[in-house]
């Protein structure tokens, strides 16, 4: 077969990140490669680079064997790449066909009036030919995303693209919309279309790529053939081992219960549920963590928790009393602390020096601030004594958080988050991004606080460190917690079958799990969730 | 099936009051609007014919004259095409709050130039050119330097305003200009004779081209490529620019051309009259505003744009007809008319959608 995309040794720096370190991929034409790994792996950067958004550092792109350069997304297309955002680039009062001939429209009567007639009949053919169900007189703002996405899908054939980049299909699509578009996929590589699409979800990766090529901390680490992978496979080339925890945290010493909640419903913008009914508690003294791969409810579960979103249901409680709708400043006072999984866009004002950021959080408090007034002197004393104890590099509080690298800020925020003496630290994906050695610091931290007898909640995607530093584990699927285990007496192939969503000893028989409620909507959706991914990726390759 | 489409129109609702699912609510209040007010003259009209001697009967007398008709076509002139200006600025995404900064440079430099040549025609020209001169200027700071389109909006009617006014003052002594000749008004044969309508048809030849333009814009916006990379452009810029077609130049192509519309209504008002008046508010007293009322009511259509201002007009001419007749009311009551009905419509069509983009920057990525 032929080769159509090829990137050979791509590397991408940003300032302080690098963010592709030497990748090769190759991509057959007529496949699905699926392009998998965890936020921040690098995956969209690699895709922006063959889309011509960013140049690489170093690295050559070659299509059909002709090394290519782009300087801006058009050559891209001009060479047939399409890219399908994850944010539709879509007018919405404007109709299907409009937006898919919007800059290329047919023209009459010497370029005085759009062809009217003329556009829509391209765009039924184009539709007939490859099988999509659209209507091209509706508007956009009146169809489903779905169709949305096959509009936009489309617009890049419109366009004469070969090669389609699919950015998170699957993020905004309902179970139903993804089997069509997965349909709509085998389609379009039946007609020699080749298609990248970048995912951090296994089942999908497996369910619709031909090849699968794995990227951790902007490195390939792998490309295995759909065919003979397996999912555990994945999520260890996906999670990676980096970190052997080697942690004796002992048996947990827990008090009373610190933080709880109850049936918590959360829906994200689509309305779907992103948090489906969760309850837990965490206990002083105890590391309680959840796993799962990203995108499971777990960033709208923590948002509920710290109070950054009010949940649509369910109750959330601390310190015995209830503060589902407490602000943060409330639960900043009464002791919870918060390490953020994107640290530069809620942790840290990057344009802000040590000594402000080590403010944030506390400018309401009476030691760095009084009737209004900030007490800079003793800001600053602040912020160096976190540089000191942390261990900030270099220990300036001058500088701009920007300045600093990932594992650095990191180190900050912690350092921030745990000098308020909380009764509470939630710890979402503490070290996503940071350097080995600052993983061990902040895992040190995280142990020591929970000696001091501060109750932990810990969400991460890295199962050694959630495995390492929980004493009790749920494992989050849906939007819904699969099981709770204890992480000493659970492998990593057992965590990595309730990551994907399958109960252990549970045949979907009930129990009240995604399974049940999945099941019981449509029968013509058999291949639903839990056991949707492995049964469909059977099915499709038998 | 899938309930995608209903999920997207509720979280629509929730997020921002101006979209999705209010589309329905949009027309029913306009309609309802349209409506109160037809069946308010239809009432009118009744009572007048009833009772001559009422104050219904001296309104519905007033309402039926071809002179009214006349009246309300000449004051909608500067109104609509200052209006259909807005509709192409807007759309493309620059808010163009300086049309009564536009109209008035243009009603200046018309009656200057049409002094200094002699030219009606060549005055209304150079009308043309000072409005679209000073879209320039509003276009260069908004999308070349970025700058905050309402402040900028402000500054082109500030400008206008003391500027138009100096001039006169420094040219002719007084902020009120001398007057020149006025061009005669055109009368189709038979046609005028009609009653009412037949004031459609002995009108200034501003009248026509005004009726020219709202077609022309009419058009643009819906039969033309142009036209949709306006729309887009004020929609969703970044789907535009990843099409291929570049968003600052659409965006200064509109701006230009509501340079171009505002500058003829700004012409045609003052040289309707032969004479700029720089006093206070100038001549234009507000129009330029109650463009931007016209445009929103409707719904950034020219025809709709076009009706809504031949509404205002309409009221406007009525109030002076009143003024003249005395109906027991007091004059200032009466003057204030149109502006209560523009507060009113303005309430209930507090609706409008506006385009997504509207007032935004948009910067291309690397």
């Amino acid at each position: 077969m032929a080769t159509a995309v090829h990137l050979d040794g791509i590397t991408k720096r940003f300032p302080g990140v690098v963010a592709n370190d030497d990748v090769d991929l190759e991509v057959e034409r007529g496949t699905v490669h699926a392009l998998l790994g965890e936020n921040g792996a690098g995956k969209t950067t690699l895709m922006n680079v063959l889309y011509g958004l960013y140049e690489p550092t170093s690295g050559e792109v070659r299509l059909d064997g002709e090394p290519r350069e782009f300087g801006s997304p058009r050559d891209a297309i001009d060479a047939g790449i399409g890219m399908i955002h994850q944010h539709f680039m879509l007018v919405d009062p404007m109709t299907v066909t409009e937006n898919i001939t919007l800059g290329n429209e047919p023209r009459k009567w010497g370029g005085l009036a759009v062809d009217r007639a003329g556009s829509r009949e391209a765009v039924v053919d184009l539709a007939d030919r490859y099988g999509f169900d659209i209507d091209p007189d509706a508007r956009i703002e009146d169809v489903s995303v779905g169709e949305q996405q096959r509009v936009e899908i489309l617009k890049a054939l419109y366009r004469g693209a070969d090669t389609l980049i699919l950015d998170e299909p699957t993020a905004v699509l309902t179970p139903q919309e993804v089997d069509e578009l997965f349909d709509v996929l085998t389609e379009l590589t039946s007609q020699g279309k080749t298609i990248i699409f970048i995912t951090h979800k296994l089942g999908e990766a497996m369910r619709a790529a031909d090849e699968i090529s794995v990227l951790r901390d902007g490195r390939k680490v792998g490309t295995v053939d759909a065919d003979a992978t397996s999912q555990e496979e994945l999520a260890e080339l996906m999670v990676g081992r980096e970190v052997l925890l080697d942690v004796d945290h002992g048996t947990a010493e827990t008090g009373e219960v610190v933080a709880s909640a109850s049936d918590v419903v959360v829906e994200d913008e689509r309305g779907v549920r992103a948090v489906d009914g969760v309850s837990f508690e965490v206990r002083a003294g105890e590391v309680f963590g959840i796993a799962g791969v990203d995108g499971n409810g777990q960033s709208e579960l923590v948002e509920s928790v710290t109070g950054l979103r009010t949940p649509d249901a369910g109750e959330i409680r601390f310190r015995g009393e209830d503060v589902t709708t407490a602000s943060r400043r409330q639960r900043i006072e009464a002791g919870m602390a918060y390490i953020p999984e994107d640290r530069q866009d809620r942790g840290l004002v990057m344009e802000f020096d040590l000594v402000e950021n080590g403010l944030l959080g506390s400018q309401h408090g009476r030691e760095l601030a009084s009737n209004g007034r900030i007490d800079w002197p003793k800001t600053r004393g602040h912020a160096e004594a976190i540089i000191d104890e942390y261990d900030v590099r270099p220990p300036d509080a001058d500088a701009e958080a920007e300045s600093l690298s990932g594992g650095n800020q990191q180190k900050f925020i912690v350092g921030r988050e745990f000098e308020r003496d909380p009764e509470l630290v939630v710890a979402s994906h503490p070290t996503r991004g940071v350097d080995v050695g600052s993983i061990e610091f902040i895992h040190e931290r995280l142990l020591e606080l929970r000696r001091q007898g501060v109750a932990i909640l810990l969400v991460s995607s890295k199962l050694e460190e959630v495995q390492g530093l929980s004493d009790r584990l749920a494992v989050a699927y849906e939007g819904e917690f699969v099981d709770v285990v204890d992480p000493d007496e659970t492998t990593e192939e057992e965590l990595g079958l309730l990551m994907a969503g399958e109960r252990p000893g549970d045949d979907g028989g009930g129990g009240g799990g995604p399974a049940a409620s999945e099941g019981g909507d449509a029968g013509e959706t058999e291949s639903d969730a839990p056991t949707e991914l492995t049964d469909a990726a059977d099915g499709e390759r038998a | 099936m899938s309930d995608a489409p209903a999920d997207r129109t509720d979280s629509g609702t929730a997020a921002g009051k101006a979209e999705g699912a209010g589309f329905l609510d949009r027309y029913t209040t306009r309609a309802l609007v349209a409506g109160v007010t037809v069946a308010a003259v239809v009432a009118l009209l009744i009572a007048g014919l009833l009772f001559p001697d009422s104050i219904a009967g001296t309104l519905s007398d007033a309402l039926t004259s071809r002179n009214t008709l006349a009246a309300a076509l000449r004051l909608s002139v500067p109104i609509a095409f200052a209006a259909l200006g807005g509709i192409f600025a807007e759309k493309s995404g620059v808010i163009n709050i300086g049309l009564e900064g536009l109209l008035i440079i243009s009603a200046f430099s018309a009656i200057y130039v049409a002094d200094l040549t002699g030219g009606v025609w060549v005055g209304f020209a150079g009308g043309v050119v000072a409005s679209t001169l000073l879209a320039a200027l509003f276009a260069v700071v908004t999308i070349g330097f970025r700058a905050d389109q309402i402040i900028a909006g402000l500054a082109v009617w500030l400008i206008a305003l003391g500027l138009a006014p100096f001039a006169s003052q420094v040219i002719y002594g007084s902020p009120n200009t001398p007057t020149v000749a006025t061009s005669p008004s055109i009368t189709v044969p038979v046609l005028a004779d009609i009653p009412f309508f037949g004031a459609l048809f002995s009108a200034s030849p501003s009248v026509y081209m005004l009726f020219a333009a709202v077609f022309g814009s009419w058009y643009v916006f819906e039969r033309t490529a142009f036209g949709r990379w306006i729309r887009a452009s004020g929609e969703n810029p970044k789907a535009l620019d990843t099409a291929g077609v570049s968003v600052t130049r659409v965006r200064y192509a509109a701006v230009l051309i509501s340079g171009v519309l505002a500058g003829m209504g700004g012409a045609a008002l003052s040289l309707d009259l032969g004479q700029f008046t720089g006093n206070g508010p100038t001549m234009v007293n507000g129009k330029g505003f109650i463009a931007i009322v016209a445009y929103l009511f409707g719904n950034y259509n020219p025809v709709g744009a076009f009706l809504s201002t031949m509404l205002f007009a309409g009221l406007d001419a009525v109030q002076t007809v009143l003024q003249l007749q005395g109906i027991g009311i007091p004059r200032q009551l009466i003057r204030i008319t149109p502006f209560v009905v523009v507060i009113l419509v303005l309430a209930l069509v507090g609706r409008t959608r506006l385009p997504e983009a509207a007032g935004e920057h948009y910067e291309t990525e690397e």
